[in-house]
Order: structure tokens, then C-alpha cells, then sequence
């Protein structure tokens, strides 16, 4: 099959787009990916092409992969300016407020039970207050100001629980988490005289029971002085906390080596703001073959969230903690989870943190054994398998599916577009459509190619290209 | 004597009762003991509850001890102290026993599998890992060992992928032009790393570690001795796992709150436990297993001896810390012995109580690790496998 022929793509619906996207193909000549330059991940500039990007866009911002009528609307689209206008839209998504959330709460220890203990009620309303500053894009330093100097109950005053979310209530426990949180300096590197002095702030802070159950009171007992303590943390001229938001943010897009870095620049504390000039930079455009831009392997939650998408699976999160248990909606994205506590056997495999330390890197972004036997064998990940092989013959509309009028090569590059963002090279499909005639495709018992593009799902979920941001 | 070589573990989440266990009262009131009888074993002066006729007939294999007790009634403070020995707190989370014993018996174990194996769902709650990171994390089994076909996901294949197919697949998955960075690039360690893990996930996906889920192969009437329950058949694949050699095996039993109507619960979930952990001891030394396998079975705590009769109780016994039962067998532990004694209701010690510290410490020591010894750790955490505590607890007089 020549370039010429493989231009005619389906690319999706009724309609027949005859575009070949130039720009993931640039280099027609490298069909041997890998060993010969970048093709089809990196242009010849060593910047990463438009399938690359629509899919580092999406998994950065919205903390999902996207579908392939997203993957394919960029990748076909000519407009010099679609990369801000995706990122703008997706900065003012719900999905990113979900997702940002999330790896906030992180930071913040949002969890029911041990060794944190904020319980449910107090779980539930400080998530919508944490995701509330994401989507507001209220400042960091604001946002901080306002958990370090609350008062109140637990149940209605949510930025208390900043002051339930450590591992000690006390003075010095608290100067812990906010030399963590805000200065980015974990309990092991905090200098004994500085938690001493930040302490002092705190020392008039309380906590105590009402009758209602787990229920608790943030209270200051005499002088506060934690607005003090803010001015000197976020006040005029102070660059340590703007830096450490900085390092912060950077960290969950190019990964805590560049977090540990010391960069500095300040700037803004506003999440979008920040975001929104890291995923406009040029580095951020950089390939990931040779042109350096850190792989990130997705988060178990967005791997979670993607298996359910392409393979129409349903959730099943509950807490049985404490009664009466809380039962999550199966249709519920599993990045919005909202407690630490709540997790399963595949969230903890791949890395879900448990949310007892706050640390970035309790959440596991390795790659291990245990991960890979489960993704090659694992009964539910077949099943799953089978749900993107053969999708649904409806549409959401209720119109028939078009992709099961199309011949085999077209269900591989849908498959190709819904996992990868891409669709098959040349190359691969030569080889696919080689391996469906070995089988008698198309003809007698063998007229259904479905075991076959079961396993090429198989293969595409198993490689590096689908684990990692790239 | 020789270290134990496995230990498997009996959790009954939610906290049996100790009265329709090890430590019946016949002679109390229907108040406290509902009106049911104890039974006698073959261990001649020891009785157990009249619900646990299978384990009276082999009491000589395990040792009962009626005197646990520890100050946390509330299941996930008490299920931690019952398995780190630690009370929560101090802003870490410290790794429970099996954790602790598989990490230290890693070395000396070949097989193929993790040194931890949980049937079939993890306790849950708090992280059984705790600061010694992913790495140590159990293999969860998911499944249904008593199904016809006990899917361990991830070891077992899909039903439908035999090897040539799972082999074609791998064939076809080298073929395709899949991202790869280049080998001098920023992201070319990251790449190598997932290929080491990928082919030593593939080494032990072509080995024989499924084999040791295929319940299959072993004979009808053995399993029907087990029971065709999930604890039945968890257990027999348990000991198909000590066959195996993995270090540590814990089955996660669960049902035992009974907060409400626990006579009814208690003798459904005591019928098929029963008949399942008698078969399994009795197996273990029919195999000659015993004697190199610690067995060790409780909840995180008893419940109160008096019943609740009234509504919304019905009939139930709440969680309850003073004064509740475990069993201990094998790796080292005499059979046929009783340790400690409780009051007329079972509701505290009267003679040797018996510490959580005490009770993990001994495990400890018949597995060969020192209980007051160094926690090794990446952490860097200075810190003993238990804290500091007397040595004077641990149950040295049933130690063979």
C-alpha cells in the first residue's frame, strides 16, 4: 500500500476526510520508526508533531486521553494558532478542574482515614474547596492566606481542614505542612530553628470536638498570629513560595527532576497562568524521541478513566468507611474521586497515592513488573480489550456505529486513533492487513477479524506509546 | 530449631466473637453465651464452640490463645496495632507483618511470584506497605478461587489466550512502529526500564506460577474437604502457594462485624471457616508442611460478651478489644495447648494476657527475624521491627 492510497483515510463518521495529516507524516521515506529518526512523534525540527501534542495537551490539562474525533479535529486542523485555543479550551474544562484537584489533594493529604483521619463529611468539603481555587484560578498565595488563617468547623469552614490534614495538631506539626506545602521543603530538610520560629505562629491554635460526630472546631486561643506569618511567606518582595508553586507546577509536567531544580522566576501564582505558559512554550513543543521532553507514565487514575472511556467498562468505587458506606457512580470519572481512601487493587498498582505523607513523589510514576504482567494477562483488561476491538454498534445518538461498514484496515486505524492519537503508519498497516490475509480475513469462518484486532488493541496497550505522555 | 519457612495468615475482618470461637461460656447466662454449647476436642480438657466441630477434631495441630487483648476498638486503629504491633500515629505508616516477613525472606525465595500473596482482596483501609514503598507491595489474587476457574489476574491468562496466542501477540506488539526515544535521549532510561519490566513480567507469564492457581489439579474429594467456599478454596490454593514457596500468604476473610443478628452470621461465616481451616491444617501435615509453615488466624479484635437482644441489635455484639481469641498452628507453635484464661464472660484476662506486641513478636522470632531488631528500610527510617517491648510476653510456652 502506497502514501497515495493510505491518504484516503476515513478518518471517522460518515464523512471521508481525504486528508493525510503532513505534518504526522512529514517524513514518508522513515517507515522503519524507531531506528531511523522520529516519524511519526517528531518532526525533522525535533519538535513533536500534532498527534503527539493533542495527546500531551489533553493528558496535562484535562488529565484524560483524547477521543479520536478531539485527536483527530487538531491533527487535521491548519489553524497556526489551534494549540492555545485547545489549551484555553481545555484550561476552562470541568476535566481540569477535576484533574488538578486531584494532584492538589495530594499535596494537601485529602483522606477519610488513617493516618490522617479528616473523615467524609470534612473530605467532601474541602475537595470542592480545593478544586474551587483550581477553577477559579484563584491565587496560590490567596488560597494559602486563607487556609492558614481559618477558623471554624470542619464541616462548613473547609479550609480548616488544612489544619486537620497533618501528621501532628500541633504547633510544630503545622509548620511542617506549611513549609511543605507552600515552600516546597518536605519535614527532613526543614531547618529545626526555622519549624521553631514558623511553630510560633501557630501556638495559639486549637482544636476541639462538638457533639457532632467528627465534627471539629479550628480555633485560636488567644494572639493569632498566622497573618503574620502569611506576610512573611507571601508578602511583597518574598520570592521562596512563588518559586516553590513554580517548581510545583513544573514538577507535574516535566517530573520531579525539574522540580528538585531550583529555578527560579516567580511570576504569577495563578495555576491556568502558569500552565498556560509551560504548555505555550517552546519547550513544552519539544519532541520526546531525541528532542528531550520528559515521558510521563499516565496516572492510575487517567489509566483507570481511559480503560473505562474506549472500553465502555463501569466503575465500581466504594468506601466502606465509615457507615454508612459511600457508593460512588459508575459513570463518575475516577480522577474525581475526591478521597484518598478510596482506592482498588489496579489504582494501588499503579501508583495511586495512599495521601499519608503529602509528598509529590508518594504517587508512583514507575514502571514495574507487577504493572506490565498485569496489563499482558489480566482477565479484566481483556475484557476491556474487547470493548475497544468491537465498540459499541450505537452511538450515543442512537445512529449506528459507521466503523463496522469499513474494512479491516479502517477498525485498525480507529483503534490506532483512540488509543494513540495517530493512525497506523504505512508500515504497520502493510504489516496488519498481511497478518489478516495469513488468517483467510474476509473470507468463510474467518470473516470476522475480531480476535485479531483484539490483539492489536493488546499490542497498543502494552506499549510505551499508550503507558506514557510522551 | 529452624526458622519457619512460610507463614500463612487467617484475617477475620470485622472482629469474631471469642465467645462462639475458642473461649465459649456454657456456664454464663443466655446473656452472654445466647444459650449455645461448647464441645469437646480431642485434646482431652479443651473445649471450643459448639459451631467449630471440625477444628475440635484436630486440636492436637493448634494451640488456641483466649487471652488477647490490646486497647482499640475501633477496626482500622485496632486492625493496624494487630498487624505492625504499632499504635497509629506519629504521621507514618509502618508495614504490617507480612509485609515485613516476605521483605526479609526475599533473598532466600526463588519462585516467581511476589513474596507476599493476598487471597482474594486486600484488607483495605490502610496501607499494608506503609513506608516501605510499592515495590514490597503483595500480589493481590482477585478472582474466585471457588469458581471453576480462578483468574489471578495478570498470572493467569484470560481464558482464551492460550501461549501460542499470547506469544503471537508479543511477536506482533515488536513489530509495529511504537514510540521509542532515542537511546541517547532524556527518556531512554525511563524506556529501558519499562523493557526490563515487561520481560520479566513475560519470564514469569511463560513460567509455571499459574500452575499454582489451577485448583484444578487437585484431587475432588480434597477440595470438597475444604469446601467449595471462597475460604475453602483460598485455603487449598494457600497451600498450594507454601508448596510453592512463597513466604508469606495471607487469606482475607470478612463478615465478622456482627453488630446486628450475629447468631445468624456468626454460624454461617464459623460453618464454612471451620471445615476450611481443619482441612487446611490437617492437609499441611499430611504434606509435612506444618512444621516449616506458621499459621496464625484472628481479627483485630473480640466482641462485647454481653448480647444486645433489643432492637436496632437484635441479637449482636458490638467491637470489643479487652479480651478476644486467636489460633496459632505449625512454623514452630505446639498444638493442642491453651493460652491464657479469660473471666466467666469472657471479657478480660484473667491469667497471661496476651499483647498484639506479643503475639506478632512471636511469629516473628519462629520465622527467624528478631522482633527487636532493625526495620531495614529505603527510607532511611531508624526503626525496630516492633517497638521496644518485654520479651517476656511472647508465647514461649508453646513454642515446640
Amino acid at each position: 500500500m502506497d502514501v497515495n492510497t493510505t491518504r484516503r483515510l476515513f478518518l471517522g463518521g460518515a464523512a471521508a476526510l481525504a486528508i493525510w495529516p503532513r505534518d504526522l507524516f512529514g517524513a514518508p521515506g522513515g517507515e522503519s520508526a524507531g531506528g531511523e529518526g522520529a516519524f511519526p512523534w517528531e518532526r525533522p525540527d525535533g519538535a513533536a508533531t500534532d498527534s503527539v501534542m493533542v495527546r500531551r495537551l489533553y493528558l496535562d490539562l484535562a488529565g484524560r486521553i483524547p477521543t479520536k474525533e478531539e485527536a483527530q479535529a487538531y491533527v487535521g486542523s491548519a489553524d497556526p494558532g489551534k494549540r492555545a485555543a485547545l489549551a484555553e479550551r481545555l484550561l476552562g474544562s470541568r476535566a481540569f478542574a477535576d484533574y488538578w484537584a486531584m494532584r492538589f489533594c495530594d499535596i494537601l493529604r485529602v483522606k477519610s482515614e488513617f493516618p490522617i483521619n479528616l473523615w467524609p463529611n470534612a473530605v467532601y468539603v474541602y475537595h470542592a474547596r480545593i478544586r474551587a481555587f483550581v477553577e477559579r484560578n484563584e491565587p496560590w498565595d490567596a488560597f494559602g492566606r486563607a487556609l492558614l488563617t481559618s477558623q471554624g468547623s470542619d464541616f462548613r469552614d473547609a479550609e480548616v481542614n488544612f489544619f486537620r490534614a497533618t501528621d501532628r495538631r500541633t504547633p510544630e506539626g503545622w509548620a511542617e505542612a506549611a513549609a511543605q506545602v507552600f515552600l516546597g521543603i518536605p519535614p527532613s530538610r526543614l531547618p529545626r530553628e526555622r519549624r521553631e520560629e514558623m511553630a510560633r505562629f501557630f501556638a495559639n491554635v486549637r482544636i476541639k470536638n462538638t457533639r457532632e460526630w467528627k465534627e471539629e472546631i479550628v480555633y485560636v486561643d488567644g494572639e493569632d498570629r498566622r497573618g503574620e506569618l502569611c506576610d512573611r511567606l507571601f508578602g511583597a518582595g518574598r520570592q521562596e513560595a512563588a518559586d516553590a508553586f513554580r517548581r510545583l507546577v513544573r514538577g507535574w509536567i516535566f517530573g520531579p527532576a525539574d522540580a528538585r531544580a531550583r529555578g527560579s522566576g516567580g511570576g504569577a501564582m495563578r495555576l491556568k497562568d502558569t500552565l498556560r505558559a509551560i504548555v505555550l512554550s517552546d519547550e513544552y513543543a519539544r519532541g520526546s524521541v531525541t528532542g528531550g521532553f520528559p515521558a510521563r507514565r499516565l496516572d492510575a487514575e487517567v489509566l483507570d478513566d481511559a480503560f473505562c472511556a474506549l472500553s465502555g467498562a463501569k466503575r465500581n468505587y466504594q468506601s466502606p468507611a465509615p457507615e454508612p458506606f459511600t457508593f460512588l457512580p459508575p459513570e463518575r470519572p475516577t480522577v474525581c474521586i475526591e478521597d484518598g481512601s478510596i482506592s482498588n487493587g489496579f489504582l494501588t498498582l499503579f501508583g495511586r497515592p495512599a495521601r499519608d505523607t503529602g509528598l509529590m513523589d508518594e504517587r508512583g510514576g514507575d514502571v514495574t513488573a507487577k504493572q506490565r504482567l498485569y496489563l499482558f494477562n489480566s482477565g479484566s483488561v481483556h475484557r476491556q480489550l474487547g470493548g475497544i476491538a468491537a465498540p459499541p454498534g450505537k452511538l450515543p445518538d442512537g445512529s449506528p456505529n459507521p466503523i463496522y461498514g469499513r474494512g479491516f484496515a479502517e477498525r485498525v486505524d480507529d483503534i490506532y486513533w483512540r488509543l494513540l492519537a495517530r493512525p497506523a503508519t504505512p508500515r504497520e498497516r502493510r504489516l496488519l492487513v498481511g497478518v489478516w490475509k495469513e488468517q483467510g480475513g474476509g473470507k468463510g469462518r474467518n470473516a470476522r477479524p475480531g480476535a485479531l484486532l483484539h490483539d492489536v488493541a493488546w499490542c497498543l496497550v502494552n506499549s510505551k506509546e499508550f503507558i506514557f505522555r510522551t | 530449631m529452624r526458622p519457619a519457612k512460610s507463614v500463612v495468615e487467617i484475617w477475620l475482618w470485622g472482629g469474631p466473637s471469642q465467645l462462639e470461637t475458642f473461649d465459649p461460656k456454657p456456664d454464663a447466662s443466655r446473656d452472654y453465651n445466647g444459650g449455645l454449647k461448647a464441645i469437646p476436642t480431642n485434646v482431652p480438657g479443651v473445649e471450643i464452640h459448639e459451631w467449630w466441630p471440625e477444628l475440635a477434631k484436630c486440636a492436637d495441630l493448634y494451640s488456641v490463645i483466649r487471652t488477647m487483648t490490646h486497647t482499640q476498638n475501633g477496626h482500622e486503629s485496632a486492625a493496624y496495632l494487630m498487624q505492625t504491633g504499632r499504635l497509629p500515629g506519629g504521621g507514618e505508616v509502618c508495614p504490617a507483618i507480612g509485609t515485613v516477613i516476605a521483605q526479609a525472606k526475599r533473598a532466600s525465595y526463588a519462585g516467581d511470584l511476589p513474596p507476599y500473596v493476598i487471597l482474594t482482596r486486600p484488607k483495605g483501609r490502610f496501607s499494608e506497605v506503609g513506608f516501605l514503598g510499592p515495590d514490597a507491595a503483595p500480589l493481590v489474587t482477585g478472582g474466585r478461587p471457588s469458581s471453576p476457574r480462578f483468574a489471578v489476574d495478570g498470572i493467569v491468562p484470560p481464558e482464551g489466550v492460550t501461549p501460542e496466542r499470547a506469544r503471537r501477540r508479543h511477536d506482533l506488539l515488536a513489530r509495529l512502529d511504537l514510540w521509542r526515544p532515542d537511546a541517547q535521549s532524556a527518556n531512554a532510561a525511563r524506556a529501558a526500564a519499562f523493557d526490563a519490566a515487561g520481560a520479566e513480567a513475560r519470564r514469569i507469564a511463560e513460567g509455571d506460577a499459574a500452575k499454582v492457581f489451577d485448583l484444578s489439579l487437585e484431587p475432588k474429594e480434597l477440595r470438597d474437604r475444604y469446601g467449595r467456599t471462597e475460604v475453602g478454596q483460598s485455603l487449598l490454593a494457600a497451600r498450594r502457594l507454601v508448596e510453592y514457596g512463597v513466604p508469606y500468604v495471607a487469606v482475607n476473610t470478612s463478615g465478622w462485624d456482627s453488630h446486628k443478628r450475629h447468631f445468624e452470621t456468626m454460624k454461617r461465616r464459623s460453618g464454612e471457616t471451620d471445615a476450611a481451616v481443619a482441612a487446611f491444617l490437617s492437609d499441611l501435615k499430611a504434606k509435612g508442611l506444618l512444621d516449616s509453615t506458621v499459621v496464625w488466624m484472628s481479627g483485630e479484635f473480640g466482641r462485647t460478651p454481653k448480647v444486645g437482644w433489643e432492637a436496632p441489635w437484635n441479637g449482636g455484639r458490638n467491637h470489643y478489644a479487652r479480651c478476644f481469641s486467636a489460633l496459632v498452628a505449625g512454623g514452630g507453635f505446639k498444638g493442642g495447648r491453651v493460652v491464657g484464661a479469660s473471666d466467666e464472660t469472657a471479657g478480660a484476662p484473667v491469667r497471661r494476657p496476651v499483647s498484639p506486641q506479643d503475639f506478632l513478636g512471636s511469629i516473628y522470632e519462629l520465622c527467624g527475624i528478631d522482633p527487636d531488631g532493625p526495620l531495614p528500610n529505603a527510607a532511611g527510617k531508624k526503626m525496630t521491627v516492633l517497638p521496644p517491648a518485654s520479651e517476656e510476653g511472647r508465647l514461649k510456652e508453646i513454642y515446640a
